[in-house]
């Protein structure tokens, strides 16, 4: 044993070091972030919880049923269930999605054509029940006029989802299913 | 009548004996009332303490800033079930925990708190903290022996072998602090601290304040050398078994030892209520301080540096721990008796 040590192991050097580095990490600002009081910032682009858009002209959901967010869907969260209407208009019947196999990768939103599904802010909606996180047409309809309605909506279609286009409509070179009327 | 049974004399010694007791009695509430919230709030302070160094926030839900967390604590413990292992010796496993608490609050009494506060004042009290702190450890080993658990029992086996080489080692710590003080009287040694030149032991003796507190860190099985009850191998340690109540009694144990320490410290090396002539001199003003207010800053201080250790110092091998002990602590201890000794018969 040198010297150099001999003399750090009886005043005890790396002790006190390690003292000091707790004692000013005592005087530091804690990160912890206390949840139901504070929240940490979303960030912009944030994919949480589903919404189905609605259109703000018409009032109705955006949806035609072209399946594309179905089949691109990784997890097949998805369920799409048209009829057909008058003069064989095709017609969204049912538009579900099984929350609780969604991993949130934002697919759907970037297959569709005609912006019609989107991912909110929304974090907090863990329920006791299954039923309560099968999402349905109303469901979905309603979470966007709850977190995406107005500029925000917009804003995630032109920064985040859509980047291509400015309107929301469908880009005029895009192949994409319309209906027969249109 | 009763002038007539007894004697006036004997009845005024009897009334005299009578408002001792009841004295005593009303000292004792107090000291026990103020010890035992003093314990509710350590843990709060300790979890807080380690929360920040830890770049966390510590208990802050219940009340503001956490400050109801000990009661809400308290109350959970009280509620919880009374587990007893089928297999356990009942009646040495309900003993261990009151032996292990009875031992630790016993010590409070010799303690001096203030000048003229101390519950009983008697000639041999530093030698009376030794024995009684010795007598704790039958508590751990007895309920790690009656759990009929291996952890349990491989916990109490450490910390008997843990305490008793440390225990060695403070004796010798203080043996110089005996010779300077020239009496085992706690009082006297702080009253004998206040009339030295350096006002307190500590500078004059830094060497044996050293080893006091290394000892004193593994007389209460606290981190570093927390190897009686070593989560990551033992669970729990010695009161693995226990649950609710009889958890609550180790745990108020523990605090209330951690306590003692601390003033056994404040009192032998640190001036006990008093503080040092140099500073009353630079700043005169603090001799209107209360003596209490002192002895709780030192005993508050001490207790900090406990969490502070825990919160930087990981854990010993045991034969690092016993190492320390046997091959370090005892000859330097043995040493410094020597020296101070000499010093003593030389000046």
């Amino acid at each position: 044993m040198t010297t150099k040590e001999l003399v750090k192991k009886i005043f005890f050097i790396e002790i006190l070091k390690g003292l000091a580095l707790t004692l000013s990490r005592l005087f530091s600002h804690a990160v912890t972030i206390q949840y139901p009081k504070e929240r940490r910032p979303i960030a912009p682009g944030f994919r949480g919880q589903h919404a189905l858009v609605r259109d703000s002209e018409t009032g109705k959901c955006k949806c035609v049923g072209c399946g594309l967010c179905v089949a691109y869907c990784p997890s097949k969260c998805i369920h799409v269930f048209t009829v057909e209407g008058e003069e064989g208009a095709k017609i969204v019947e049912r538009y579900e999605i099984e929350v609780l196999r969604c991993i949130y990768c934002g697919f759907c939103v970037e297959a569709c054509p005609y912006g019609a599904i989107s991912l909110t802010e929304n974090y907090e909606y863990s329920d006791y029940s299954r039923e309560a996180l099968y999402m349905t047409k109303e469901k979905l309809l309603s979470n966007w006029d709850k977190y995406m309605a107005g500029k925000k909506g917009e804003y995630y279609f032109k920064k985040f989802w859509r980047p291509m286009s400015e309107d929301l409509g469908t880009p005029p070179g895009q192949a994409v299913f319309r209906g027969k009327h249109s | 009548m009763l002038e007539n049974a007894i004697r006036p004399e004997a009845l005024d010694a009897l009334i005299k004996i009578g408002i001792n007791v009841g004295i005593a009695i009303i000292k004792i509430a107090v000291v026990l009332g103020i010890g035992l919230l003093h314990v509710a709030y350590a843990t709060y302070f300790e979890r807080k303490v380690i929360g920040h160094m830890q770049v966390r926030l510590g208990p802050m839900r219940v009340g503001p800033h956490g400050l109801l967390q000990p009661i809400a604590d308290g109350l959970k413990l009280f509620f919880k079930e009374d587990i007893i292992p089928a297999n356990a010796d009942k009646p040495v496993f309900y003993l261990g925990p009151v032996i292990f608490m009875a031992a630790s609050m016993v010590n409070l009494s010799v303690i001096p708190f203030a000048s003229n506060f101390v519950i009983a004042n008697i000639n041999v009290g530093l030698l009376f903290i030794f024995a009684i702190a010795g007598m704790g450890v039958y508590g751990i080993f007895i309920s790690g022996w009656a759990s009929n658990s291996k952890y349990a029992f491989i916990g109490g086996l450490r910390s008997s072998a843990q305490v008793l080489s440390y225990e060695i080692a403070m004796g010798l710590s203080l043996v110089g602090v005996m010779i300077m003080a020239g009496s085992l009287n706690l009082t006297d040694i702080v009253k004998a601290q206040e009339q030295s030149i350096y006002g307190m032991y500590a500078i004059p003796q830094i060497v044996a304040f050293v080893v006091f507190v290394i000892a004193a860190v593994a007389e209460t099985n606290r981190t570093p050398f927390d190897l009686p009850e070593a989560e990551s191998e033992l669970v729990a340690g010695y009161f693995t078994e226990y649950t609710g109540f009889r958890f609550a009694l180790f745990f108020l144990g523990e605090y209330i030892a951690m306590i003692i320490m601390s003033s056994l410290a404040a009192v032998c090396f640190l001036g006990g209520w008093t503080i040092p002539w140099y500073i009353t001199k630079v700043l005169p003003f603090l001799k209107y301080v209360p003596g209490i207010i002192w002895f709780l800053l030192k005993i508050y201080a001490f207790i900090f540096f406990y969490y502070w250790i825990r919160a930087t110092v990981p854990r010993y091998r045991y034969d690092q721990l016993m190492a320390i002990g046997w091959k370090i602590l005892i000859p330097v201890a043995l040493a410094n008796i020597l020296v101070t000794g000499l010093v003593k018969i030389l000046l």
